[in-house]
Formats: C-alpha cells, sequence, structure tokens
C-alpha cells in the first residue's frame, strides 16, 4: 500500500507539522510505504511529483486552505482515490484517517 | 460549482487568513516598535515624535494598509485561481484604503464579501465559451477588467453602505466596553480560546479577533485578550506536570518541557497531548485559566499588535508588564484547577510496587 498525502493548516506552523508526523508515523507502524508534503508558512516542501502520485494507491489531503499544485491529483481525483480531511481529524485519530483513504482503494 | 459551498467557503476564508497573517505581523510589529517612547495626545492617543521611529511607523502603517488587499485577493484566489488575484487586490485595496476619496472603509468584512464575490464570479468567467482570439486575452484583459467594474461599482454603490454601518455599529460597541461587559467578552475569548487549543473554536476566536484589529479605528484590545490567553493551556500543562510529581509521570515531563516553550512562543497545541491523555481533568483547569487571563487583559485595556501569541509579542504590545501579569495570574490559576482536579497517579500500576505491596 502505497500513500501520498499533502498537510496545509491556515496558520501553518503547528497542525501542518503534526499532521504530517501524525501521517509518517501510522504509515510506519502498518508498513506501508508513503510521501507527505506539507504546504505550511514556508510553502512546498517534500513536494510530490508526477511519478510519485501515479505510483501511489491513494492520496489524503489534510488540508484546511486551498493548496497549490491542486491539479496534480486531477487524475486520481477521478478515480475516487483521494480523500480530503481537516488537518485537526488526522491528528484526533491518526488510524481513522488511513482506514478511511485505504478504504478508497478497494 | 455550489454543490459544496459551506466547505469551500471556510477553505476560501482560510486561504486568505493564511496569507493575510503574516502581513499583519509585520504590520503590527513595527506600528508596535514605533510607540515605544511615544508620547501621549488626548486627540490621536499615543503619537511618536522620534523621525526614526515615525519611519518604522511608516513601515507598519505599510503592512496595514495592505493586510485587506492580501485577504481579499487570496479568498479570491481560492474560487477563481490566478485571474482571480487582479481583482480580489486591487478591490480588496479600494474596501480598505480609499476612505479620503469618500469611498468607505469595510475593513475584513469588505475583504470578505469581495474575495468571495470575485472568486465565484471569475470561476464563472472561466466556463464562458468564447472565440480564441478573445479566449487569449481572457486572463489579461477582458477577466481583470470587467470583474474589477462589476464589483467595484456595486460595492461602491451599494454594498459599502450596509457594510460601513455595521462595520461602525461593531466598532462603537466593542471599542466602549468597559467593566463588566468587557469582562464578559474577555471570558468568552478565554473560554473558546483553551476549549479546543487550536482547532475551529480557537480559530474562530482568532479570526474575530483579528478581524477586529481591521475596523476604522483599529482594535487591538480583544487581540490583546486573546494573545494572553493562548499562552495560558500549554505553560499550565508544562508547569503543573513538574510541580505535582504525583500526579504526571516522567513522561507528562518530557512533554511538560516542550509545552511550556510552546506556550512562551504562543502555540496553544502544546497543551493537546495533556487533554487527550486526560481531557476532563485537563479541560476545565486551563478554560477557567485561560478565561481569568484574558478576562483581565480587556479589563485593563492590554492591546496587542500582532496576531501571534506568548512572551515573544510581550514587546508589541500597549504595557507588557500588565500583558505580561495577566498570563502569569491566568497560568497560576489554570496550575492550581489542574492540580487540584488531577487524581494522584495510581499506585499499583507499577508492578514492582504492587509486588512489593503484595510481600
Amino acid at each position: 500500500m502505497k500513500i501520498v498525502a499533502v498537510c496545509a493548516c491556515t496558520v501553518g506552523i503547528a497542525h501542518t507539522y503534526m499532521a504530517q508526523e501524525a501521517i509518517q508515523k501510522e504509515c510506519e507502524k502498518r508498513s506501508y510505504e508513503y510521501k507527505v508534503e506539507t504546504q505550511g508558512g514556508y510553502g512546498i516542501e517534500n513536494e510530490l511529483d508526477e511519478d510519485d502520485i501515479d505510483s501511489a494507491d491513494v492520496v489524503l489531503l489534510a488540508i484546511a486552505i486551498g493548496i497549490e499544485g491542486d491539479e496534480r491529483f486531477d487524475k486520481k481525483r477521478e478515480e475516487g482515490k483521494v480523500l480530503s480531511l481537516d488537518p485537526a481529524e488526522v491528528i484526533a485519530d491518526p488510524s481513522g484517517a488511513i482506514d478511511r483513504v485505504i478504504a478508497l482503494a478497494q | 460549482m455550489f454543490k459544496n459551498f459551506g466547505k469551500d467557503l471556510l477553505k476560501a476564508f482560510n486561504t486568505g487568513v493564511s496569507y493575510f497573517i503574516p502581513v499583519v505581523v509585520v504590520g503590527g510589529v513595527f506600528y508596535a516598535f514605533s510607540l515605544l517612547g511615544a508620547t501621549a495626545d488626548s486627540t490621536s492617543g499615543m503619537v511618536a515624535t522620534n523621525p526614526f521611529m515615525l519611519n518604522l511607523q511608516a513601515i507598519g502603517n505599510s503592512g496595514l494598509k495592505v493586510m485587506i488587499p492580501v485577504l481579499a485577493a487570496y479568498i479570491a484566489y481560492s474560487f477563481g485561481g490566478k485571474p482571480a488575484l487582479a481583482p480580489g487586490f486591487v478591490l480588496g485595496y479600494l474596501a480598505n484604503n480609499m476612505a479620503d476619496s469618500g469611498i468607505t472603509s469595510t475593513g475584513f468584512l469588505g475583504a470578505m464579501f469581495l474575495g468571495v464575490a470575485v472568486g465565484y464570479w471569475v470561476k464563472w468567467m472561466k466556463t464562458w465559451k468564447v472565440s480564441k482570439t478573445i479566449h487569449t486575452i481572457m486572463p489579461i484583459l477582458v477577466m481583470p477588467i470587467l470583474t474589477t467594474f462589476v464589483f467595484g461599482l456595486l460595492y461602491i454603490y451599494i454594498l459599502a453602505l450596509p457594510l460601513g454601518m455595521f462595520m461602525n455599529w461593531l466598532t462603537v460597541i466593542l471599542g466602549n466596553l468597559q467593566g463588566g461587559s468587557a469582562a464578559v467578552l474577555g471570558i468568552v475569548i478565554g473560554l473558546m480560546t483553551a476549549f479546543d487549543m487550536g482547532g475551529p473554536v480557537n480559530k474562530a476566536a482568532s479570526t474575530f479577533t483579528m478581524a477586529l484589529m481591521t475596523t476604522t479605528p483599529a482594535l487591538y484590545i480583544p487581540n490583546g485578550a486573546f494573545r494572553v490567553a493562548v499562552a495560558i493551556p500549554p505553560l499550565a500543562c508544562g508547569i503543573a506536570s513538574f510541580i505535582a510529581r504525583n500526579k504526571y509521570d516522567d513522561a507528562d515531563r518530557q512533554i511538560g518541557i516542550s509545552a511550556i516553550f510552546m506556550g512562551l512562543i504562543g502555540i496553544t497545541e502544546g497543551a493537546i497531548p495533556f487533554a487527550v491523555k486526560d481531557l476532563p481533568h485537563t479541560l476545565p483547569g486551563i478554560m477557567i485559566g485561560s478565561a481569568v487571563g484574558a478576562c483581565l487583559a480587556m479589563v485593563q485595556g492590554v492591546e496587542c499588535y500582532v496576531p501571534h501569541g506568548g512572551m515573544i509579542v510581550a514587546f508589541a504590545t500597549n504595557n507588557i508588564g500588565l500583558y505580561t501579569l495577566d498570563m502569569a495570574i491566568g497560568t497560576f490559576v489554570a496550575v492550581f484547577i489542574l492540580i487540584i482536579m488531577k487524581p494522584n497517579l495510581k499506585k499499583n500500576s507499577d508492578p514492582k510496587i504492587a509486588e512489593r505491596a503484595a510481600a
């Protein structure tokens, strides 16, 4: 299972990175492949490129704001493989969030 | 197009605010600095006289003047993308900085309305079927000019009056809060801040207090109260974990250290691990403590000029002493309640102690 994600909260200093950590930890627990991009106060970090997204099974957008490069996920969106959640939801229940996103892979 | 309107609206506001915050920080910090050593003038409040300070104030005012255009532009951007930026910036400026030309300033509210309107309009314009030639000049001529024309006139002739009246009413009511009512607002701000430590309720309080900083005249006291409140939950949890050795374990104290730092730099989320571990015994303490701190700040008229909290912005307030004191008192109250409410750590959770007890 390969999950790619983008984390982006409003102020861009706390929740963005807390969500990134939560997703990474949960994926490590389940031995999933993962790559998590963040768009916090600094802008895009650890950017997901076309290969990253194409080779992923599902996409988790832990975002509260409109993100840069949203069109990258259009193809996966059409396939119904994209889940958008609020970063706070992901931080409060990372396991639940991951469960919900991998459900899209079936 | 209107399917997820509510969600898209929230996302748009968040996007706008996300770009807006650093601008307000810059504006507020330089403005605050310029007031150090200023003289009190009976008609216009604090007035800087030193030429260097006046230059700093010019920098600060530049930030404060450009913050609303930025907000409007990026709210519009969230709906309409790049072509929405130009009309967003221009109309945001119109709705906030053209009072000398007789255009009512409506600050945050005007930016919100115009941002959403421009954004949706541009999104719709993108779907227009036009000839190939026209399509080329759409984003550079047709879209910016038409959009700005439509919503510029809409603002000047229709929106400005009611929005302006509402903003005026808000400014008069909130700007003149004294005693009891100021205290109540402070308590509400404090409760909201600590309730979800950085979550949506906290965000509502932060947006509200930020919006009040864009009124004419700007109101900085509610923000002062809020910024006192944001530091209290993490500071209190961290300090409590060190004082009450029999109620918090070593893991708690590890988190407590970072919580104290987070409180000092104004990140309420530092209290989240404590709340997650033991919500019923943590929430009352931090809520009451924040309420106390914010209430004091409201009543004493503590102003904060930046949209950030904790001790690192103490210099950007109108009274470092009171700001610090209110934060300290609020923290003290919160620590007290936290320690009283929290049960002692269970003695038999450590197997070695249980063995010895059984022997």
